[in-house]
């Protein structure tokens, strides 16, 4: 970290200070409200320094300064923005205001970006989607390797099973994380176990959009996420789908749905679901059937924040908790107020440096986990699912993490007809 | 004094409504002069259902804040009620507005026990307000100076407009000429209003709008 380029912060502040963010820096009565609605706030025993309008406290400081700040400033303003904050907006959900202090947090981001004071492994993943249009660094050809290489495995249960592979025209793209090429492969396989049973029209793109998640939208910088949001964009326009539908993740649902339109400039032309209101859409049209609450152990669900709060899926997600499982025990408090696992606003992929405070900050949703009393937290977010994850193993809480593919696929009723006929010997 | 008490109640009484006035819808057009520029989603997505139903669900304590905070919340609700109505109501005010001005406005006075009241409670809230504000951690690490100023500011007219009335012909009142100091208060008031965070009464409603957007998008009202 050099000298810091304050033409470049008063750039941002002429071009980017936009009306509701000079208003929220007006607005705030410094109530005091927001305190007790953050997990951070919380888990630090109510330490004054991790309220919300506290945090925020570094932009207006800057503001006031027309960007005249120096190193040890921007130094402690990338440490709250980045290691203080996952920008789950649950305190703008209680201030009387409503003012969005997670968008001054992202802005705060973004003014480091412009100082070059990214985390290490945030960086890399923006390089990745740079080079490879995905944040892991898989290649074309392992992306298409990894895809053949699911449907082949599934076709073996399934003979009529296919992942379709640029299919134009197709009703729906399927987009992925691309941890699941790289690390969990089964899950695109469980989707298209479900996509074939449903009876689905659709196609996965060959060329980069294919993993939609956005981790340069959290980093804060903006060039990149329009750039990554576009890919996906072009990827459905270009193979004419109507829908986009995105995997069992948080962010990914965020970029395309709601945040890559806002940069890019104008609506998709094309719908974009979540897997949750997919699967939901399959079972109460009876395209797919399950064993009612065929999973028996107690379960309880995680409101990933950009799948609910900042998603709009909660009432889906319930129902399908609701129709999967004997047993659910919502958390307290659920649905679009539910707290933040804190492994969110690109906290995981922060990598090492970030790791304490994210655990210590989750405490909360242990918490929440442990008075559940229950033994399978399901969640359909990849990063919530590594944080709790986590959180188990700290905390020692005894419960096993799951999304919703992995359920429906243990008590998905597949019809005789669809699959393999058996070979002679079997029972 | 009678030039300046003159002055006060003329001159001085124009220039802080119009401070007021001006000031006031000034932040307001700003705001959506800026808006027009750089914040074109307000726009975009913009859904008067999810405006008015969030408008009403915090102009009135229907709202999870209050569930969460119920003690403040409703401190809070009784202090603004106060706050807006006494002024508004209270006969002096009303008497003042069809005498003494060339407008002849003249609407319902509330009765005197209402407005004893009502001040009453403006003033010890406001004192629990500026309490609070220094004893808890979690909002005193957030509060500067301003915040305890508007406080003290708020209270000025209340308490010196209360002891004019109900202490009247107290000769230590005459003597700090209470009613002078009663309208030189209000007009400090107003006059900062547009500059400091006492100019929530109308950015409010724009920044409730922008978040009930927001959430609107995701299909919920809060």
């Amino acid at each position: 970290m050099g000298i810091i380029d304050t033409s470049v912060i008063k750039k941002a502040l002429d071009e980017k200070l936009n009306a509701r963010l000079k208003m929220y820096l007006k607005i705030c009565s410094r109530c005091g409200l927001c305190a007790d609605t953050c997990h951070f706030y919380l888990a630090h025993d109510r330490d004054p320094k991790q309220v919300p309008a506290f945090k925020v406290r570094p932009l207006l400081e800057l503001v006031k300064r027309k960007g005249e700040v120096d190193e040890a400033f921007m130094k402690n303003m990338y440490e709250v923005a980045y290691g203080d904050c996952t920008m789950c907006r649950r305190c703008s959900l209680y201030c009387p205001f409503g003012i969005d202090m997670a968008s001054m947090i992202g802005f705060m981001r973004t003014l480091c970006v412009g100082q070059g004071m990214v985390p290490d492994a945030l960086q890399t993943s923006i390089d990745s989607y740079w080079e490879f249009g995905n944040q892991m660094s898989v290649s074309d050809e392992d992306w298409l390797d990894t895809v053949q290489w699911m449907e082949e495995e599934l076709q073996e249960e399934l003979p009529g099973a296919t992942i379709p592979v640029d299919k134009k025209g197709a009703e729906f793209m399927y987009t992925v994380n691309a941890r699941e090429p790289k690390f969990y492969p089964m899950d695109i396989q469980q989707a298209a176990r479900i996509f074939h049973v449903a009876g689905a029209d659709w196609t996965v793109p060959s060329k980069p959009g294919w993993d939609s998640t956005n981790l340069a939208m959290f980093a804060g910088d903006i060039k990149a996420a329009t750039h990554v949001g576009n890919l996906t964009k072009q990827a459905a326009i270009e193979l004419g789908v109507k829908k986009v539908v995105i995997t069992e993740c948080g962010h990914a649902f965020r970029n395309v749905k709601y945040e890559s339109p806002v940069w890019l400039g104008e609506d998709h032309p094309f719908e974009v679901i979540h897997s949750v209101e997919l699967f939901a859409d399959y079972l109460r049209t009876g395209r797919i059937k399950i064993i009612e609450q065929g999973i028996k152990e107690p379960a309880t669900y995680q409101d990933p924040c950009n799948v609910s709060r900042n998603g709009g899926c909660a009432e889906e997600a319930r129902y399908l908790m609701e129709t999967i499982c004997a047993d659910f025990r919502p958390m307290t408090p659920s649905g679009n107020y539910n707290f933040c696992c804190s492994g969110g606003g690109g906290a995981i992929p922060m990598g090492p440096p970030f790791r304490h405070r994210r655990i210590t900050a989750g405490k909360v949703k242990a918490e929440q986990i442990r008075k559940t009393g229950a033994k399978i937290v399901v969640t359909p977010c990849h990063n919530c699912y590594d944080q709790i994850k986590d959180l188990g193993a700290v905390y020692e809480l005894d419960y096993k993490v799951v999304n919703f593919k992995e359920l429906i696929n243990e008590i998905l009723i597949i019809p005789d007809e669809l699959k393999a006929p058996e070979e002679e010997g079997d029972e | 004094m009678s030039a300046f008490g003159d002055f006060v109640e003329g001159p001085l009484l124009w220039i802080a409504w119009i401070v007021f006035i001006v000031g006031s819808l000034g932040r307001l057009a700003l705001f959506f002069a800026v808006a027009g520029k750089r914040d074109k989603p307000i726009f975009h997505f913009f859904n008067l259902k999810y405006v008015i139903l969030t408008w009403l669900r915090y102009l009135f304590p229907f709202n999870q804040t209050v569930a969460k905070s119920p003690v403040f919340s409703l401190l809070g609700y009784a202090f603004h009620f106060c706050l807006i109505f006494v002024p508004i109501f209270i006969i002096e005010h009303v008497m003042y507005w069809e005498e003494e001005t060339r407008f002849g406005w003249s609407w319902w006075s509330m009765p005197d026990t209402w407005a004893y009241y009502m001040t009453l409670v403006v003033i010890v809230i406001g004192v629990v307000f500026f309490i609070r504000r220094l004893v808890l951690p979690h909002v005193r690490i957030i509060s500067t100076f301003s915040d305890f100023l508007v406080i003290v500011v708020t209270i000025l007219p209340f308490l010196t407009g209360w002891l004019s009335v109900n202490f009247a012909g107290s000769a230590f009142l005459d003597a700090i000429h209470i009613r002078l100091l009663h309208i030189l208060s209000g007009e400090l008031m107003l006059i900062l209003i547009p500059f400091t965070k006492l100019s929530h009464f109308l950015l409010f409603f724009p920044s409730r709008m922008v978040i009930s957007i927001e959430w609107g998008r995701r299909g919920y009202s809060a």
